[in-house]
């Protein structure tokens, strides 16, 4: 076994043992689980940049001329991503789906590993070093968007469910009531409690429906678990910041890709495949970041795009490449 | 004019304006923009879907015929051309204009107004004490050290203090757009001005550009392949294709140098490319031994052909194979030329009616004293080039869409309102906040915002209370 293999071995095992840790945290918030997630989250994804340099250094050849390099940094930076987004904003409830898939791509990625293959010719550019990592980070982006997007889907379905047992309205009579604490009316407004200025201060901020804090007090097992999440404005606007961190980097991916074509090919566009579909990404996200804008498309309407979108990118990824012949037919 | 035609024309040019009005209103909703994209995506999906600029038998022969029938007639064979995808283009940008003047540079600051706090759903309210005037500066020092531009206003009889952040940051949008009108320049300009095209030359030939009268000639075009030994076997990876050539430009100086791919040359703002290569073919045709008039003896490229003459046969060179397995006598994975061969196709009108592997320097029978002997091979090599006067253009126009996207998505214009109400000592602090953006994005920042006034405002810890006793609370009641 080779020392790269050794290190994709480690990678994988992390992920694995990430992905269940933080699974379950997702669904106990059981800090233990954290507590173990976390370092492994950590360890997968530094050992999969390690492995790719290695590999570099040992074979003398840019690790990102081939599927499985390419899926190894796609992994690898949705992690990194992940991960610097659940420090920031404490998402780490996110991270069993977002390790299960980086485990899942590199896995995939492990199947088109044929060894060390030199670039072919039209590969042999700098560009390569500036422009395939930076569409590749994109990517990971609109994974972790899309991992973001579903749980908004998942909560919201289950709101919804609460909302037809408890009655939309039932929520927020009780909540006047002070059942769950005092609710201001029609925009779900709610004073903060647990807010370390609170005996001082009142801050007004959007949360859930009412009726996930009233049917966890009442001892719904759902509602206890729906009320762990952030609120659904919460990961809307998650979903937003990672988009925007996403869109800027496939728009900087494709004029680096249009620039190194017009090195290579003589025209920095050619319609070929994977420009159209990466074009097709990038105006169902701009459409999103258009559409998140306005206040009606903000939420639902917005989290299906961003799940379009993901299956868009998708398609451009690995469909162009290994369905659809064209320039960029860089399988192997 | 009489009273009575005047009054139909007004309104005709009522009518009109309103129909103008309502046109250029419909371009400025963000919900046609989308709408329009959401075409031009299923458009461009189409494209990448369906084959492009193929030969219409590609698709009968490969599509279902009900399919193949709908890509030719509809034209999604050539999509990126046809006149629905230049026009969604256009209308697109013609949104994007006409949405720029008429929301994105009007959209100015929004007049400082009073507001009713507890409307707003970012809100916050604390307690301060002071002297009214000395808690209306703290509270203003306090945002304009943070970067917020804080302007005072007396409205209603109530004075208000107005913070901004990031407004210059309103503009993004405009800038993203002027981004996409440059890249639109850029390529309206290479349309214009520029041209492009191919040309394959010989070893030892030379071609002139007609655009440029730029002649270039083929000295040497060598390749490499590498036989790499990989998982699945054994790989055949190319590693380097080079062109060795002369070229004379429009000043008549020669020049030699080397072409290779993503390494153009320059010559007078005309770069030329390696982009393809191959191996021309030398065929011979006779009759009873003897060679037949008329039969061009100009080396085929692949997919040429050469009719025989007085029969509606026809041979065409399909493609070079550089190594003939000696064992099976069928084409080999190694592209490199070791016992190499070509396949030629044989047609009866346009009925393929055979085809055969012949090894270079061999002949084979083409029955009625017809014979046909692949003489030899030599390799030519495709060389794309390009005038593009508007790259320049298309690259400032990227940068600056970038920076606008970056603007418009980085930094979050902000607006707090501020009013404190009360009587001396004791104040209460109101603040609101609004962003372009909604209120969602705001909230953490709007909280870290007052829990930091809040701890400004609160008074200097005195003496430490012994465990079990309460502190005295600041504020009264």
């Amino acid at each position: 076994m080779s020392i790269d293999q050794i290190f994709i071995l480690i990678a994988i095992s992390a992920y694995i043992t990430s992905t269940l840790a933080l699974l379950i945290y997702l669904l106990s918030r059981e800090r233990w689980a954290r507590t173990i997630g976390i370092p492994f989250a950590f360890l997968g994804c530094i050992t999969q940049f390690v492995e790719l340099f290695v590999r570099w250094q040992t074979s003398h050849i840019w690790p990102l001329t081939n599927l499985y390099g390419s899926l190894s940094l796609f992994s690898a930076m949705s992690v990194a991503i992940f991960i610097v987004f659940a420090l920031r904003y404490d998402l780490w409830f996110l991270g069993g789906f977002v390790l299960a898939l980086a485990a899942g791509f590199l896995a995939y990625g492990l199947t088109w590993n044929e060894g060390y293959l030199p670039a072919v010719p039209a590969l042999q550019s700098y560009w390569i070093k500036i422009h395939v990592p930076l569409v590749v980070s994109s990517y990971a982006a609109f994974m972790v968007a899309a991992v973001t997007s579903v749980m908004y889907l998942i909560k919201y379905y289950f709101e919804g469910v609460l909302d037809a047992r408890l009655g939309r309205t039932g929520g927020l009579a009780a909540a006047a009531a002070g059942t769950a604490g005092s609710g201001s009316g029609d925009l779900g407004l709610r004073m903060q409690a647990g807010n370390p200025a609170a005996e001082r201060v009142t801050i007004s901020t959007l949360r859930d429906s009412p009726n996930i804090a009233i049917a966890a007090a009442h001892g719904d097992m759902l509602a206890q678990w729906l009320a762990t999440l952030p609120s659904l404005a919460k990961l809307d606007v998650m979903t937003y910041r990672i988009v925007a961190i996403g869109l800027p980097l496939l728009t900087v991916g494709i004029i680096t890709g249009a620039w190194w074509a017009k090195e290579a090919w003589g025209a920095y566009w050619q319609w070929d495949p994977k420009e159209t579909a990466a074009l097709f990404s990038w105006i169902i996200y701009a459409a999103y970041m258009h559409l998140h804008t306005r206040g009606a498309w903000r939420g639902l309407r917005s989290a299906y795009i961003s799940v379009v979108g993901f299956a868009s990118i998708m398609f451009c990824y690995l469909g162009v490449n290994i369905w659809i012949s064209g320039l960029h037919s860089y399988k192997m | 004019m009489n009273a009575g035609s005047a009054a139909p024309e007004l309104s005709l040019r009522a009518q009109i304006d309103e129909f103008v009005r309502d046109l250029a209103n419909t371009f400025a909703n963000i919900l046609f923009a989308v709408s329009l994209f959401a075409v031009w995506g299923v458009l461009t999906l189409i494209g990448v879907i369906v084959d492009q600029n193929k030969d219409p038998s590609f698709y009968t022969a490969n599509y279902a015929p009900v399919l193949a029938r709908v890509v030719l007639r509809l034209h999604l064979d050539n999509m990126y051309h046809s006149p629905p995808y230049i026009g969604i283009i256009a209308l697109i940008l013609i949104s994007l204009g006409v949405c720029t003047f008429k929301r994105v540079i009007p959209a100015r600051l929004p007049p400082l107004r009073a507001v009713k706090i507890e409307h707003i759903p970012l809100n916050a309210t604390l307690e301060v004490r002071g002297e009214e005037r000395d808690v209306r500066e703290r509270i203003a020092r306090f945002f304009s050290d943070r970067g917020w531009q804080v302007r005072k206003r007396e409205l209603g009889g109530v004075e208000w203090t107005f913070a901004d952040k990031h407004n210059w940051a309103r503009r993004g949008v405009l800038v993203a757009h002027a981004g996409f009108v440059i890249i639109a320049a850029g390529t309206t300009l290479y349309w214009w001005k520029g041209f492009s095209g191919t040309s394959a030359v010989l070893t030892g030939n030379t071609v002139t550009i007609p655009q440029t009268g730029t002649r270039v000639t083929l000295d040497r075009f060598h390749y490499r392949f590498d036989p790499i030994k990989t998982k699945s076997g054994i790989v055949y990876q190319p590693i380097d294709y080079v062109s060795n050539v002369r070229i004379v430009g429009r000043d008549g100086r020669e020049r030699a140098t080397t072409v290779r791919v993503n390494h153009p040359i320059d010559v007078g703002g005309t770069l030329y490319y390696q982009a393809s290569f191959g191996h021309a073919l030398n065929l011979t045709l006779t009759r009873e031994g003897k060679a037949i008039r008329g039969v061009s003896t100009a080396p085929l490229m692949e997919g040429d052909a050469v009719p025989i003459p007085g029969t509606p046969e026809t041979i065409q060179y399909e493609r070079y194979v550089g190594t003939i397995d000696r064992k099976t006598g069928q084409p080999g994975p190694d592209p490199r030329a070791n016992n190499p061969g070509v396949v030629l196709n044989f047609y009866e009108g346009d009925r393929l009616a055979g085809a055969s592997l012949v090894r270079l320097g061999q002949s084979i029978d083409l029955g009625s004293g017809y014979r046909v002997r692949a003489a030899g091979s030599i390799l030519y090599s495709g060389f794309e080039y390009r005038h593009d006067p508007g790259i320049p253009l298309v690259a400032i126009g990227a940068f600056v869409l970038l920076s606008g996207l970056c603007i418009a998505f980085y930094f979050l214009p902000a607006r707090l309102y501020v009013r404190v109400d009360g009587e001396a000592p004791s104040w209460h602090v109101g603040i609101a906040a609004t962003t372009v953006k909604g209120y969602d994005i705001f909230e953490e920042q709007f909280r870290a915002l007052v829990e930091a006034l809040e701890r400004s405002e609160r008074p200097p810890a005195t003496a430490p209370v012994p465990q079990g006793q309460r502190a005295p609370s600041p504020i009264p009641g």
